[in-house]
């Protein structure tokens, strides 16, 4: 393989797992590398195949480079995230799902005691449109505002049944 | 046990729940 082959080849690997960088960063490192491949050629004075080799595997595996930035995290990369986000807001915020889940906890709570409110809870669960940290809270207020005075009465009845016996 | 205090509690508890709900989907859409 020729020596420009050989950069070519380099860069294209560099850039094909650089994917996960935003396109400004991942140009830029690009840039960068390419830069210093030059620099480093020029410093050695010659431009054949085995030197070209040399330098390349001095800087490692194109991946490698790409892992060592140190913003690149596992999963979809930020700028990915951030059209999602764009591309949310055209999504409605109320599906079926969480409008059953919104009635059952309210109208279903009057209308079927106990079992309407479980149902909901569940469906809230079920639903995509909220996060995880917003259904912990919503079942957190049930368990604090229902649960918990239910089990504290029941422990008062329980050591007033017993006391009393 | 009081049962009218369930009758009242559970209602309370799911309407603020739904309340903390609605309230968060609305604020994302803004």
């Amino acid at each position: 393989m020729e020596a420009d082959e050989l950069i070519r080849d380099y860069i294209g690997r560099l850039e094909a797992a650089s994917w996960p960088l935003p396109p400004d960063r991942r140009a830029e490192l690009v840039g960068e590398v390419r830069e210093h491949i030059e620099t480093a050629l020029a410093e050695a004075g010659r431009r054949d195949a085995v030197t070209v080799h040399n330098v390349l595997e001095r800087l490692g595996r194109p991946e490698e480079i790409v892992s060592s930035e140190a913003d690149v995290e596992p999963g979809p990369p930020r700028w990915v995230d951030a059209r999602l986000a764009d591309a949310a807001v055209s999504i409605p915020a109320w599906g079926g799902l969480e409008i059953a889940a919104v009635l059952l906890l309210t109208v279903g709570a009057v209308l079927l005691p106990l079992f309407g409110p479980a149902l909901g809870l569940v469906l809230v669960w079920l639903s995509t449109r909220w996060t995880t940290r917003e259904k912990v809270i919503a079942s957190v207020i049930v368990v604090v505002i229902f649960v918990l005075p239910v089990l504290g009465l029941l422990a008062v009845d329980g050591t007033a049944g017993a006391s009393s016996s | 046990m009081d049962i009218d205090l369930i009758r009242v509690l559970l209602p309370l508890a799911a309407i603020a729940a739904a309340i903390f709900l609605v309230v968060a989907l609305a604020r994302r859409r803004r």
